[in-house]
């Protein structure tokens, strides 16, 4: 153990020249690559807390966006649904308006149909019904009826209305320019009946009348007469006729 | 027992001055580490490659373990001196794992130097922070009765830095030679691993007090930083290391 005071100086020298070596070749730089790679890492941490930053303000944003979003959507649904609601009540008003109508026309064009079936059928029955009460009257028509259908015109003729014997009187007036005055009847007449009826005709025209005799079976009983464009049934089978007509427009 | 590896021979003079075996292991030992230091800083970038990540950790490692101690102001002030001191006595106490070679540290000169320098440093920085009164006012406090005990203090804690690297690296290398020639060649071997362990305890020892030292002569006390600056003081855990006597 002994102590040097020149290797103690040497070393104190040694060591302090160590220091400024290694203060500039050593500590100095390695120190300021730390520092500005600290202040780098820094920044970088300040730029990624502003990203971050911006980050969340976007997000935020982002959020309150979509949050109104939600909240239009929402309305405009309770808006679409609504319409919807309006919509589908006036639709189905006008479906049910447009199944009355339906219903309404259907139940006339069925009124209809029926109706036009029914009168089909009525006329058919009305025919039928000619048909058979025209073949019963034929068989039951005799010249016995057919007088007392004549005498049942001779008295017709006197309780004729007035407005009728105006018209018969205007057609008798024609017969004087040459149309004759026709009494067709379903069976002969003899000449009384004949010369009756002509007089009674005669006493309605207020002038003397000469009718043409004409048999016309078609008749089945009775008789017609023909003055001018006038015309007088006495007969069944126009009675016939009129009960047919009539039961067209029932 | 061989003189030689106690005694330091002179080796060569320069200009009349003696330089033994202790300086020449000294210079080799400044070249070593200043060469070292500049191929790992060679091309420093910012994305460090292998050396200049190890460059980068051993002064973040001794920058993290100063700010621990020291104000945040004053590490870099007082990091070139620690920090040397930390890689010198490290490699000078490994140095002894070398044949035919011996750590500067195991000669008294040596550690003697580097107590004196942390002596002067501590005083130097203290001076530096506070300013020479003020500096000069805390070996009276809290009472002037306490005057001799601080100087005291002094001195003997500077003598205990040095006595103590230098026993320590002395014993050990002293230990592995009786070993090795008492018990032949491969039986040290578990004690130069030991020597590894101590080298580096040693220096973490020596480096650690010196900052403590220098940190309670940088550190005010906590009647001063109640007075003047309360935003600067350090921790109150870290007021009795200031206070560690060796």
């Amino acid at each position: 153990m002994q102590f040097d005071w020149t290797t103690f100086v040497l070393e104190v020298i040694n060591f302090l020249v160590l220091v400024w070596l290694l203060k500039h070749f050593f500590y100095k730089p390695v120190l300021n690559i730390l520092d500005a790679r600290q202040e780098r890492v820094r920044a970088e941490v300040a730029r990624a807390e502003q990203l971050q930053q911006d980050a969340e303000a976007l997000k935020a944003q982002y959020e309150a966006r979509l949050a109104d979003w939600n909240k239009e959507r929402e309305q405009a649904r309770q808006q679409l649904e609504q319409e919807l609601a309006q919509l589908r009540a006036v639709s189905t008003e006008n479906i049910k308006q447009s199944l009355a109508d339906e219903e309404a026309k259907a139940r006339v064009r069925g009124a209809a149909i029926t109706a036009s079936r029914e009168a089909e059928l009525a006329r058919q029955a009305a025919g039928e019904a000619y048909e058979n009460a025209s073949a019963m009257l034929r068989r039951l028509a005799t010249p016995e009826l057919t007088a007392s259908i004549v005498k049942m015109f001779q008295q017709d003729m006197k309780a004729l209305p007035s407005a009728e014997q105006e018209a018969l009187r205007k057609a008798a007036q024609v017969v004087e320019s040459g149309v004759t005055v026709e009494i067709a009847s379903a069976h002969a007449l003899n000449d009384k009946d004949l010369s009756s009826i002509s007089q009674s005709l005669s006493e309605v025209a207020c002038r003397p009348i000469n009718a043409v005799f004409k048999l016309d079976p078609e008749l089945i009983a009775g008789l017609r007469v023909t003055v001018g464009e006038c015309l007088l049934h006495a007969n069944l089978a126009e009675e016939l006729q009129f009960f047919r007509r009539q039961s067209k427009y029932a | 027992m061989n003189p030689e590896a106690i005694d330091h021979p002179v080796v060569f003079y320069l200009a009349g001055l003696p330089v033994g075996s202790t300086v020449l292991t000294t210079w080799g030992v400044m070249i070593f580490v200043v060469v070292l230091a500049m191929i790992l800083t060679r091309s420093l970038q910012q994305t460090p490659a292998r050396g200049q990540t190890i460059a980068e950790g051993i002064v973040a490692t001794i920058e993290t373990a100063m700010a621990e101690v020291l104000p945040k102001a004053s590490v870099r002030r007082v990091l070139p001196f620690i920090a040397t001191l930390w890689i010198f006595v490290l490699v000078a106490n490994l140095v002894g794992l070398i044949p035919e070679l011996h750590s500067p540290t195991r000669d008294l000169s040596t550690t003697a130097a580097l107590a004196a320098l942390v002596f002067a440093s501590t005083h130097w920085f203290g001076i530096r922070s506070k300013g020479l009164r003020n500096y000069l006012k805390h070996y009276a406090e809290p009472n002037i009765i306490l005057l001799p005990f601080h100087i005291t203090s002094e001195l003997t804690r500077t003598l205990a830095l040095a006595v103590r690297l230098f026993g320590n690296m002395m014993s050990l290398e002293m230990a592995a030679l009786l070993v090795l020639m008492i018990a032949g060649f491969l039986v040290p071997v578990p004690l130069l691993m030991l020597h590894i362990i101590e080298a580096l305890v040693q220096a973490y020892i020596f480096g650690i007090l010196a900052l403590i030292y220098i940190a309670g002569a940088i550190v005010p006390n906590e009647s001063e930083s109640d007075a003047t600056d309360p935003g600067s003081s350090e921790p109150a855990q870290q007021l009795p290391l200031l206070n560690h006597k060796e």
